[in-house]
């Protein structure tokens, strides 16, 4: 806010200077998992990019690139030659996995605007779980009952077999102990954490609590009909202790799309420009895919969201830190990890994420971190957190269903405890 | 036959060119570690070339098999059906003497789930899921208050 913008890092590796903006966003209906199936979910990712390009005030014949992140099955290619873009100029997709990569994407395209590579990007993310099977039949699970039904039989004396990709050499270090799942992986990174530093399932119930009051407002959240208090939260069933049914996500189906282009180009267009003030991505040494793989880097890392590298090169990039910050879209897939994620980028000390949680921060209105105004990843819906990049375009631009008054800066992360990334975004023009 | 903790239906571990000696020690029931043979350096998951000195040659190391719970969860959901009837169960990352500071993600077997806690001493416990493919379980230690002859460096209980 008060804070003196200087240029951003990006912008100074630009070309000719131009500088990336928000110029549209575009999202499907969200509902539960398998609640859509009149759409596939690459219909959705046609529809989501339809409607941020329509936002936008642009055409499909303007758009250049396309851009998403790992995991992703609705590829690029197709899509430039389904949507029928004149001349496809740029497309890729981020190495850092499924909600870690959400916010490297949109850095991704901004860096395609920034040094010309193309003009207008749009970044996407379609998730249609009930259409394919997710939990459960991870690499190296071939005993799930998705396989085939003409499957042969599954050999009475098991094996060592060879392992079909890097990833699935790695959880065979997980899987057979049962660790099939993110709550488990992160139950343990909290359960560290608690150990280290008093952390509560109270401080974590904290923070379900207060997205739901936000998402109460959102007429796309899953959950805005179903309020939450701390009694529902302890009462709702245990998954993988710490963490009960209400620390983690929902699991959604539908899409959402932003249009990247440049500060010139978003001036002329029907809506405010929303800047891309800075973007970083990255992990530290030795985090791998991050605690779900591997249980071997230092303890400061361990019990983190390995984010104080990205934090680190994001405030350097936007020349602000996180006291310049009026609202926060922070990627929360387990409550406890968005204590780490505020710790990781320095709106607390580390260790005292819980605390500063159970402060009240984190509410709208009132609180002096107004954080998923939207409801996040636990309340509004899990697109891998691109909806969290679109609240913030929403609060930049002064139309959140929980608007932060005067709101000039967003923060918006993607997921902790994987490689991951981050951006703040700035209302108006650079 | 050894004992059983889980139902067959477990996922069985795969592995790649870097991984599979790992999993021949097991069979054989020695706990190892992939080490540096230049730098002397320990790593887990194993990989092709040493992160600390880039050399790509390494052996494998056997371990005593004991160690310290570094974090756990008591799972009590079952994602797999066949879990149904074993849960809650009790995943942990084993902080191993004589590692150098590498985990393994194991479970802790032979003690029920308000056990289980932080610092707690234990020791591997295989479970023969076939001829040739075991995996390394833990149990509470045997042997008591015997402290590891070296401490990693991560152990430090201290963060603050």
């Amino acid at each position: 806010m008060g804070a003196a913008r200087r240029v951003p890092q990006m912008n100074q590796r630009g070309s000719r200077g131009r500088q990336a903006c928000l110029a549209g966003i575009g999202e499907t209906r969200y509902t539960k998992w398998g609640g859509i199936q009149d759409s596939s979910e690459y219909q959705l990712a046609v529809e989501a990019i339809l409607a941020a390009v329509s936002d936008a005030g642009l055409s499909v014949e303007d758009v250049d690139g396309l851009a998403s992140f790992a995991e992703d099955r609705n590829e690029a290619t197709f899509l430039a030659a389904d949507l029928g873009l004149p001349e496809l100029r740029y497309a890729s997709m981020s190495w850092l996995p499924g909600g870690g990569g959400a916010c490297a994407a949109v850095m991704n395209a901004a860096m395609a605007i920034e040094t010309g590579a193309a003009e207008v990007v749009v970044v996407y993310r379609s998730l249609c779980q009930g259409q394919f099977r997710r939990f459960g039949r991870g690499p190296g699970n071939p005993a799930q009952p998705s396989a085939p039904a003409a499957a042969p039989a599954r050999p009475r004396v098991p094996h060592l077999r060879s392992a079909k990709s890097l990833l699935e050499a790695h959880v065979a270090f997980t899987m057979p102990f049962g660790m099939f799942s993110p709550p488990i992986a992160y139950a343990m990174v909290l359960r560290r954490h608690m150990h280290l530093f008093g952390t509560t399932e109270e401080q974590m119930g904290q923070v379900a609590v207060t997205t739901r009051a936000h998402a109460a407002r959102n007429p796309r959240a899953v959950m805005g009909a179903r309020p939450m208090t701390m009694d529902d939260y302890f009462e709702s069933r245990m998954v993988s202790e710490p963490f009960r049914l209400f620390d983690c996500c929902l699991e959604s189906d539908g899409a959402c799309a932003v249009v990247v282009t440049t500060s010139e180009r978003a001036a002329d267009l029907a809506r405010p420009t929303v800047t891309v003030l800075a973007g970083a991505q990255g992990a530290p040494r030795g985090f791998g895919h991050g605690q779900y793989s591997n249980a071997s880097m230092p303890d400061a890392d361990y019990a983190s969201a390995g984010a104080r590298g990205v934090a680190e090169r994001l405030w350097a990039g936007a020349g602000l830190g996180p006291s310049d910050i009026d609202v926060a879209e922070i990627y929360d897939h387990f409550t406890g990890l968005v204590l780490l994620s505020l710790e990781d980028f320095g709106f607390c000390a580390r260790g005292e994420g819980g605390p500063f949680a159970a402060s009240g921060v984190l509410a709208w209105p009132g609180g002096s971190l107004p954080m998923n105004t939207h409801g996040g990843s636990l309340s509004e819906a899990y697109i891998h957190g691109l909806n969290h990049v679109v609240e913030g375009v929403r609060q930049m631009r002064g139309d959140s269903t929980c608007q932060v008054d005067g709101a000039e800066t967003c923060l918006v992360t993607s997921a902790a405890g994987v490689p991951t990334s981050a951006l703040v975004l700035a209302r108006g023009a650079p | 036959m050894t004992e059983r903790w889980f139902p067959d239906e477990m996922p069985y571990p795969s592995a790649s060119a870097e991984t599979s000696g790992f999993w021949e020690a097991a069979a054989d029931h020695r706990l190892v570690v992939q080490t540096c043979d230049d730098c002397g350096r320990t790593r887990h998951p194993p990989g092709p070339v040493c992160p600390s000195c880039r050399s790509t040659r390494a052996h494998w190391a056997e371990l005593p098999g004991t160690g310290s719970v570094y974090t756990y969860t008591v799972v009590r959901q079952a994602f797999i059906p066949a879990l149904s009837d074993r849960i809650p169960y009790i995943v942990v990352a084993v902080d191993l003497d004589e590692a150098n500071g590498v985990r393994l993600v194991s479970n802790l077997v032979d003690a029920d789930h308000s056990q289980v806690e932080i610092g707690m001493r234990v020791e591997v416990a295989w479970e023969d899921m076939g001829p040739d493919l075991s995996v390394p379980r833990f149990r509470p230690s045997t042997v008591l208050s015997v402290e590891s002859p070296t401490r990693s460096p991560t152990q430090s209980p201290t963060v603050r």
